[in-house]
């Protein structure tokens, strides 16, 4: 079995996966981290978003083994001691997850889009969540959240 | 009483955990040494199985049980009408895709996927009956010969006045057909769980599901066990909008567990759980609404059929709803309903969200518009001068309730928009110029209620515990709500501790609500129709009001606990009744909530495309416990309605399904859904409900296919009547209006 070596949230880790192997299913049964959801398994609802050298990827489709020496954050990466990352108390404040089911995906989408462009319009959040699906909210409270966390974050100062 | 905590947008219970990724939802359990499983689904929708052939299944390593019906042991279930078999044996008939001829399990879910494959069944197919029109006429294939001489499950009939004389007194007549499809519920967490046995010997289910106490008397049937002798415990669901009221894998994880002793897991992929579960109703929809010169409704005449598919499920109390609100919420003096549901072999159908109120609002606010078109009003002034009030007769022949909102929500939603009030009179707003020389504006209205509680007799309720730990001083430390009631996602948890701390006087970050465990908790009903808020509100607060009362004893005694159990009964306050079997006349429901909604539509002439610009909802909820969560629900509402409007379509042809994924059944993105979103909450209190509450989270999609359908045609001048409105059957009726077709 191949060793696949990755920055997981931080930390170097290493697991055996097979060739074959997908980065959800090594995420989730594989390393116990349940944050990354699966829905439709093939690439058309971003509930497995995470992030690859910080780019928001379907992990679902995403072969484990291409992510050899990368760094890979999911849910469970972010924010610090413990503390949330302001894009997830936004999301909190703004009665946002209703199930839950797609908002690690929705958070993931929402970390990618403000990493790369901090004042982002609605317009620009829009295509930031669109490969995201959410049956509950009608995604309005997902896209105030965001704008909630890109104005806390202008804030103080940047993301990260 | 001013309230501290109700009325307050507090942080959902659970967002923390959520947003984290902690929150755990079925797919996410695992136990020692679990074994996997995976369901042998029907390929036919209509056919006798004439041989199972197991054996190159069995024969391959790490294949533990190939459980057949022979395995079952009371092979049958069904959440209203036991009519369907869990596993379907040699000589039995499938009915439908979904129906089961297997399980396979085996210590990996890729042996469990490889050893399903070689599962080898004969089928001798069947005539299939795929419209339900034709399953009722005398002579068709029947679905359930052991069900006598029709494949009709259900005829309602409700006659009110005298329908001659209410024709005879209109002025305008107009008739039309409707036909909604069927639609997915597509909640994103697809059916997943584990079965196994607990320490006290206990047949387990972890599984998502809204009604779970319902759920362990059909499990209980099926293994021919006691009670006491199965469990099912609820973690967090990924939505369900109804589509979790029946079991799709709760028995089948339970018959796992008991067959081979072992943990069992499975989960369904999304093709599964697209293709074999149930869905919301099609109906078809003959209507033929009268009224005078000057807009008062006179009589209507209906007739709606609906596809129950293979097996009953909830159609038939679907039925009982959606002809009881055939009318829409106006008064209308003379009517005459003819509801019909029937078997066919395609998709099984059930519950979801509107429970048979949705569709027939699509029908009644279609002719509400094509009347105000007809005798040249306003769709929200003939409106107005119809809608119901306290105490209006409604369709069957009952007073309504106090704390009709309805024309509260309307004049909130036109006011919104832009209309003008002058007197009786209501004048349209400008819509402004689209933005392409390509493009047409147009706007829509429309109304409609639905039920709060399970209706027609039926004896709702609701049972909690309530459980006080005081510290040193006496003072409530910590408060746990007990209740199988499920939440879904919609808040039900919250809006429940937040009637807890309110009626208790404690802080709400002190209010626990239990995780939904049938050995711990009591039965708390259904969650659906929208009732947890008002049912399980009212036995909270009665609980906790007791409580308190008993708190005041332990002060004296000096006990640090204090213990509660309420079981609140919705006929204590309201009794239902049901149809009467000659004219239908009843009190059907216990309370109600009331909506209406206005869409700004631009259409694409070229394309036929719909762009909706903007959306105004406005829901009558008595009082938002949650004002954020009221948004919330209104939010998806209009995207379960602007999908039912424009873009979902469960397609089958001859009983197969042609759409078994994402790409192939659209769920609305965010690119979908209108750029502009404005809610209202509009409060008339119901005085029977907790704080006035009534409830939300089902009507609010309601009034929106009808409301953006019309606002179609006000842009572009043509009436689409069979939902969804496709940019192609847009274009195509634009031609055929034009002499093109
Ligand atoms: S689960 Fe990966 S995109 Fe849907
Ligand atoms: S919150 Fe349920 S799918 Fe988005």
């Amino acid at each position: 079995m191949p060793t696949l070596k990755m920055i997981l949230n931080g930390q170097e880790v290493f697991v055996d996966v097979e060739a074959g192997d997908l980065l959800a299913d090594v995420l989730r049964d594989k390393l116990g981290l349940i944050g990354t959801k699966i829905s439709c398994g093939e690439g058309e609802c971003g509930a497995c978003a995470v992030l690859v050298d910080g780019r928001a990827v379907d992990s679902c489709l995403y072969p484990a083994l291409k992510a050899q020496g990368r760094e890979v954050t999911t849910i469970e990466g972010l924010g610090q001691d413990n503390r949330l990352d302001p894009i997830q108390q936004a999301f909190i404040d703004k009665t946002a997850p209703q199930c839950g089911y797609c908002i690690p995906g929705m958070v993931i989408s929402a970390k990618a889009l403000l990493d790369e462009n901090p004042h982002p319009t609605r317009q620009e959040i829009e295509e930031g969540i669109s490969g995201n699906l959410c049956r509950c909210t009608g995604y309005y409270q997902i896209i105030e959240a965001i704008e909630l966390a890109a104005e806390r974050l202008a804030e103080k100062g940047g993301p990260k | 009483m001013s309230n501290r905590v109700v009325g307050q947008s507090v942080p959902k219970i659970d967002a923390a955990t959520k947003v984290r990724g902690q929150r755990k939802f079925p797919q996410d359990f695992n136990m020692k040494g679990q074994l996997y499983a995976k369901v042998v689904w029907s390929e036919y929708p209509h056919a006798r199985v004439l041989k199972i052939d197991v054996s190159p299944a069995e024969a391959l390593p790490g294949v533990v049980a190939i459980l057949t019906s022979k395995d079952v042991p009371v092979n049958e279930y069904g959440i209203n009408i036991v009519d369907q078999p869990v596993l379907v044996g040699e000589g039995e008939k499938v009915r439908w895709l979904g129906d089961r001829i297997a399980i396979v399990i085996g210590e990996s879910e890729k042996i469990a996927q490889e050893a399903r494959q070689l599962v080898r069944v004969e089928y001798e197919p069947l005539p299939v009956v795929s419209d339900p029109r034709e399953a009722m006429k005398p002579g068709a294939p029947l679905i359930h010969e052991e069900r006598g001489d029709s494949n009709i499950l259900k005829h309602v009939k409700i006659r009110k006045g005298d329908i001659e004389k209410g024709f005879a007194e209109a002025d305008v007549v107009i008739e039309k057909y409707y036909l909604t499809p069927h639609v997915e519920h597509a909640y994103m967490q697809p059916e997943a769980g584990v079965g196994y046995i607990d320490e006290k010997g206990r047949v387990t289910v972890i599984a998502a599901a809204q009604w779970s106490h319902d759920d362990l008397h059909q499990i209980s049937h099926m293994l021919d066990l006691p009670l006491d002798q199965v469990r099912e415990i609820v973690p967090a669901i990924g939505g369900a909008f109804g589509g979790r009221e029946d079991m799709y894998i709760q028995h089948l994880l339970a018959l796992c567990a008991y067959c081979v002793r072992r943990p069992v897991k499975m989960v369904f992929d999304r093709e599964e759980s697209i293709r074999n579960t149930g869905k919301r109703h099609p109906y078809y929809m003959k209507y033929r609404t009268g009224a005078t010169r000057d807009g008062k409704l006179t009589a209507v005449e209906i007739e709606l059929i609906s596809d129950a598919g293979g097996y009953a499920s909830t159609s038939i109390p679907v039925l009982n709803n959606a002809a009881s609100f055939a009318a829409g919420p106006y008064v209308v003096p003379h009517a005459k309903v003819d509801a019909y549901t029937v078997y066919t072999n395609n998709a099984v159908t059930m519950a979801m969200r509107g429970f048979g109120s949705t569709q027939p609002a699509f029908a009644y606010e279609m002719q509400m518009n094509k009347l105000a078109e007809a005798l040249g009003v306003d769709p929200v002034e003939l409106r107005m001068k119809n809608l119901l009030e306290d105490g209006s007769i409604a369709l069957t022949g009952n007073p309504m309730p106090k704390g009709v909102g309805i024309k509260e929500t309307l004049r909130q939603a036109a006011l919104g928009a832009g209309w003008r009030e002058e007197g009786d009179q209501w004048i349209k707003p400008d819509l402004g110029t689209p933005s392409a020389p390509y493009r047409r504006r147009g706007i829509g209205v429309a109304c409609g209620y639905k039920n709060v509680g399970y209706s027609f007799g039926f004896d709702d309720k609701s049972k909690v515990i309530v459980e006080l730990a005081l510290d040193e001083s006496g003072e409530v430390a910590r408060a746990l709500v007990k209740l199988g009631a499920s939440d879904q996602g919609m808040g039900a948890h919250t809006a429940l501790a937040q009637i807890a701390a309110e009626a208790l006087g404690i802080d709400y970050e002190k209010v626990r609500v239990a995780l939904v465990d049938t050995s711990v908790v009591p039965n708390g009903g259904s969650c659906s129709a929208s009732r947890h808020v008002y049912m399980s509100g009212n036995a909270i607060i009665r609980a906790c009001q007791e409580a308190v009362r008993k708190r005041q004893e332990a002060l004296r005694t000096g006990e640090r606990r204090v213990s509660v159990e309420y079981e609140y009964h919705g006929r204590s306050v309201r009794p239902t009744t049901p149809y009467d079997d000659e004219n239908g006349m009843c009190d059907p429901h216990i309370s109600y909530g009331y909506t209406s909604q206005i869409a700004l539509v631009e259409v694409d002439v070229e394309t036929g495309q719909t762009e909706v610009l903007k959306f105004l909802a406005a829901q009558d909820v008595g009082k938002a416990i949650n004002p954020e969560m009221v948004k919330g629900q209104a939010g998806g509402g209009v995207h379960m309605g602007l999908g039912y409007a424009l873009t979902e379509e469960f397609i089958q042809k001859e009983g197969l399904v042609k759409t078994r994924r994402f790409s192939e059944y659209h769920i609305p993105t965010v690119a979908d859904m209108p750029r502009e979103f404005i809610p209202f909450i509009v409060e008339v209190p119901d005085p029977t409900g907790p704080f006035g509450a009534k409830g939300v989270g089902e009507m609010t999609t309601l009034p929106t296919a009808p409301a953006i359908i019309s606002a179609i045609h006000d842009a572009v001048g043509v009436w689409i009547d069979n939902l969804p409105a496709t940019a192609e059957k847009v274009w195509w009726k634009m031609r055929e209006k034009a002499g093109m077709a």
